[in-house]
């Protein structure tokens, strides 16, 4: 048996969609050995090719090219990129010729605009009776609210979440545009889904993908906590309902910070051997779970104390060694630095011809037998030749023409 | 026809409360047949709550029943000879095993991994742990506090911190936990997919650091190859993020021009923002702060839901801060039956989550509540496991499925 055998080869995904939700989905899927082809209009782009991540020097660089956006690169890894111009009929043809051509396809526009160019399930369904569509939106398809258009951050509020997250005398905070990626790891999950559903069955079906609803499946234990006790979770900072300590604590330094959760009394014991002050684990002030919670403002003093003098990562190192739950609160530019990120080969290193090597963050798995795939994102266009040609089968001629008549680059 | 999708797929489920269960539940709420295995003393999260008026009770936690649902479970002590076998005979049973034991856990019961593929050459063995089960930092602990602010999340929150003294946050809930889960999934069901070609199982180690990191791979790659510094109090950006109103707050997402005409024209077109260059996105973005304090003002009179509703209905996108109480009010989620009823033997009924994915051929659904402690102890080793009644009998005196007695 040949080693290194991607789980999903053969299967062959059409992306439609942009920005991060879909695109990130269809990444997972190519990770995993899947043939994904990005179809996007070359003078329609995704928005992401020009896009940097906010905040910079120049606050709005105009003129980003488009194969150099790092959130773009970030987000389409492993991918085969097809530009068509689906406002042409000739455009949308081929698109509706490579769909058939396709398992799955996915898209994330506004609800209405696959059909607009003939790319809707329906239609597609008359082409290939067991094609899988996917179509991933704010809100989903139908209902009320299917034109108001999100983002990660709105989906994140909408959803429930972010009215949790932040301190509980401030303002709730909405995560960083990371909603976007998660509900792409579930869309990633209910295309393998019904992939399996098609294998064993022959049966294909359209997938209606709610972004707001995505968010709330994450939320489970509040709903149902809310209606068991008829109060409203509420924001806790890194507070945690029953363990003490579980704070997040000043070290030496302008805005450095370590994360500390102790979950048991044999833990406190460490912890306060660590700093120095192991009577704390012996009186009734904190010994026992419950006494530490009640008096956890006078602990994390006590703590904070210790903590504000020392170096963070030599700090983290102590309690690590010491069998306790500990960790820096990481910038993203650490990310990159750290040894045990190294030691996992959690980076996937890739030559960008117009940027030069990139490291880019790989995915969150090893399995036994394979190697992800090291393949950058691709140039706008940089497949043309191959899917149109090699899976669609047309001439050099007609390429040719397709160029001349501005529906390919 | 529901909750057929999976079905036929069989999982051994080794976990404990968020992120092995959650990878669980999504397999069995689309009908793969999921075996939890619980200690005799039951999964934690049954003692996490939140409870039916606030009393614990180990058949009542939310925690427990919403990650839990659509599985059989038994109980099972692994330090019992009798247990080991029974453990045994469901790894070879199945076709996925899912644990969330720390790395080395269940080597120290009898079942490394080589004993483990032996046992069953075509298990897809998925295993989720803190910071995956190789390098420096494999044996260190880590739960959603330590792991939210490891893999770069928490440093960013919350977002547009007035005040740095104090302590960045990790995101509210199970955050970190839910979304390994996801990622396990993920890979677990590739594996399931790929294994009919090779017959051959795989071992997966799953990262919960590397799951959350891969979420901010745009930002971690920006931060390095532009120099750009994040932090918890960025200026801010030309959408306008989270606003104050009256009764709460929304998030504004007016970046493009139309998007902030159509707001302007909401607020009456005051004289401060009057001019053209206001239409560009451009000279927004490095002047919006200029007239933040006036739009906070108007803001601040808005009633949170209805000036969320105006917006949206015209193509801005914006969203309000909803409490879980809103989001279960939400007519949208109603109109795509999001929550589901679900009856359980000790609570009786309560509206669950349901799955943001509508699916026409092989939709999802709850085909049981979360198990009783040990409910299928004799369903599972009589029908999966083919002991006979007597058989059964003796393996329940011999102390497989519960606590030894000091």
């Amino acid at each position: 048996m040949k080693d290194n055998t991607l789980p999903l080869e053969g299967i062959r995904v059409g992306d439609f969609s942009w920005v991060w939700a879909g695109p990130f989905a269809c990444m997972l899927l190519a990770m995993l050995g899947a043939e994904v082809i990005k179809v996007e209009g070359h003078k329609r782009t995704d928005l992401m090719r020009h896009s940097v991540i906010w905040p910079l020097a120049d606050p709005a660089p105009a003129n980003v090219p488009p194969n150099q956006g790092l959130a773009f690169n970030s987000v389409n890894m492993n991918k085969k990129s097809l530009t068509l111009d689906l406002s042409k009929p000739e455009g949308a043809l081929l698109a509706k010729q490579l769909a058939a051509k396709c398992d799955i396809v996915i898209d994330n526009m506004r609800a209405g605009a696959m059909e607009r160019v003939g790319l809707g399930y329906e239609a597609l369904r008359k082409l290939r009776p067991d094609i899988i569509v996917l179509s991933s939106g704010s809100r989903g398809k139908e209902g009320p609210e299917r034109d108001f258009p999100g983002y990660a951050t709105i989906h994140n509020a909408i959803g429930g979440v972010a009215y949790v997250t932040g301190y509980p005398d401030d303002a709730p905070s909405t995560t960083v545009g990371d909603t976007d990626l998660m509900n792409a790891t579930t869309a990633a999950f209910i295309l393998l889904a019904a992939l399996h559903h098609r294998m064993q069955t022959g049966e294909g079906q359209f997938i209606d993908y709610s972004q707001c609803e995505g968010v709330t499946s994450l939320a489970g234990e509040m709903a149902l906590g809310y209606q068991m006790t008829g109060r409203i979770p509420e924001r806790m900072g890194n507070a945690h309902p029953y363990y003490a300590p579980h704070n997040v604590y000043r070290c030496w330094g302008v805005d450095r910070w370590l994360a500390l959760e102790i979950h048991s009394d044999i833990e406190f014991a460490a912890l306060a051997r660590v700093i120095g002050k192991p009577e704390l684990a012996q009186g009734r002030r904190f010994k026992t779970m419950r006494a530490r919670k009640r008096n956890e403002r006078v602990l994390d003093r006590i703590i904070e104390e210790w903590t504000r003098q020392r170096d963070r990562d030599w700090m983290v190192n102590e309690f690590c060694q010491a069998g306790l739950a500990a960790a820096p609160s990481r910038d993203w530019q650490d990310i990159y630095a750290d040894p045990h990120l190294r030691a996992r080969d959690a980076f996937i290193k890739v030559q960008h011809p117009e940027i030069g090597p990139l490291e880019l963050v790989g995915v969150p798995w090893k399995m036994s037998d394979y190697t992800p795939p090291p393949n950058r994102a691709p140039l706008l266009g940089e497949h043309n030749d191959y899917v149109l040609r090699r899976i669609l089968g047309l001439t050099e001629q007609q390429v040719k023409e397709l160029r001349e008549k501005d529906v390919i680059n | 026809m529901a909750g057929v999708a999976l079905a036929g797929i069989k999982v051994v489920e080794y976990t404990t409360m968020v992120a092995g269960p959650y990878c669980g539940k999504l397999l069995a709420d689309l009908g793969a047949d999921v075996i939890k295995v619980e200690p005799p003393e039951g999964d934690p999260a049954r003692a996490f709550g939140p409870f039916p008026d606030d009393k614990p009770h180990p058949e009542k936690s939310a925690l427990f029943l919403y990650n839990n649902t659509s599985k059989r479970g038994i109980t099972l002590n692994l330090k019992t000879a009798e247990g080991k076998e029974l453990f045994t005979r469901l790894i070879q049973w199945a076709d996925a095993l899912i644990d969330n034991y720390p790395p080395g856990h269940l080597a120290s019961i009898g079942f490394n991994d080589e004993v483990i593929q032996k046992l069953n050459p075509r298990l897809i063995h998925t295993s989720i742990t803190p910071y995956g089960r190789t390098g420096p930092r494999a044996q260190v602990k880590g739960d959603e506090l330590t792991l939210a602010h490891a893999s770069g999340l928490g440093n960013l929150l919350p977002v547009r911190s007035v005040d740095t003294n104090r302590a960045p946050v990790k995101p509210g809930g199970f955050q970190i936990a839910y979304q390994s889960a996801l990622n396990a999934a993920v890979v677990t069901m590739a594996a399931l997919i790929g294994r009919g070609k090779t017959g051959k199982g795989r071992i997966i180690d799953v990262s919960m650091q590397e799951a959350i990191m891969g979420l901010l791979r745009p930002g971690i790659a920006s931060s390095r190859y532009q120099r750009a510094t994040w932090s918890r109090v960025p200026d801010r950006p030309p959408a306008m993020g989270r606003m104050k109103t009256s009764d709460g707050y929304l998030v504004l997402g007016a970046v493009e021009d139309n998007h902030f005409r159509i707001l302007r024209e909401m607020m009456g077109n005051p004289p401060w923002m009057a001019g053209d260059q206001w239409l560009n996105m451009a000279y927004r973005s490095h002047h919006l702060m200029d007239i933040a304090p006036m739009m906070d003002a108007w803001m601040e009179k808005q009633n949170m839901k209805e000036i969320s509703e105006k917006l949206a209905k015209q193509g801005v996108p914006i969203g309000p801060i909803n409490s879980i109480k809103d989001v279960m009010e939400n007519k949208q989620y109603a109109f795509r039956h999001y929550f589901t009823e679900v009856e359980h033997p000790a609570t009786g009924k309560y509206k669950y989550p349901g799955w943001p994915y509508l699916m026409t051929a092989s939709p999802p659904q709850v085909s049981r509540p979360a198990p009783l402690l040990g409910q299928h102890n004799e369903e599972v080793i009589c029908r999966e496991l083919n002991y006979s009644r007597e058989g059964y009998r003796q393996l329940r005196k011999s102390g497989a499925f519960r606590k030894i007695q000091r």
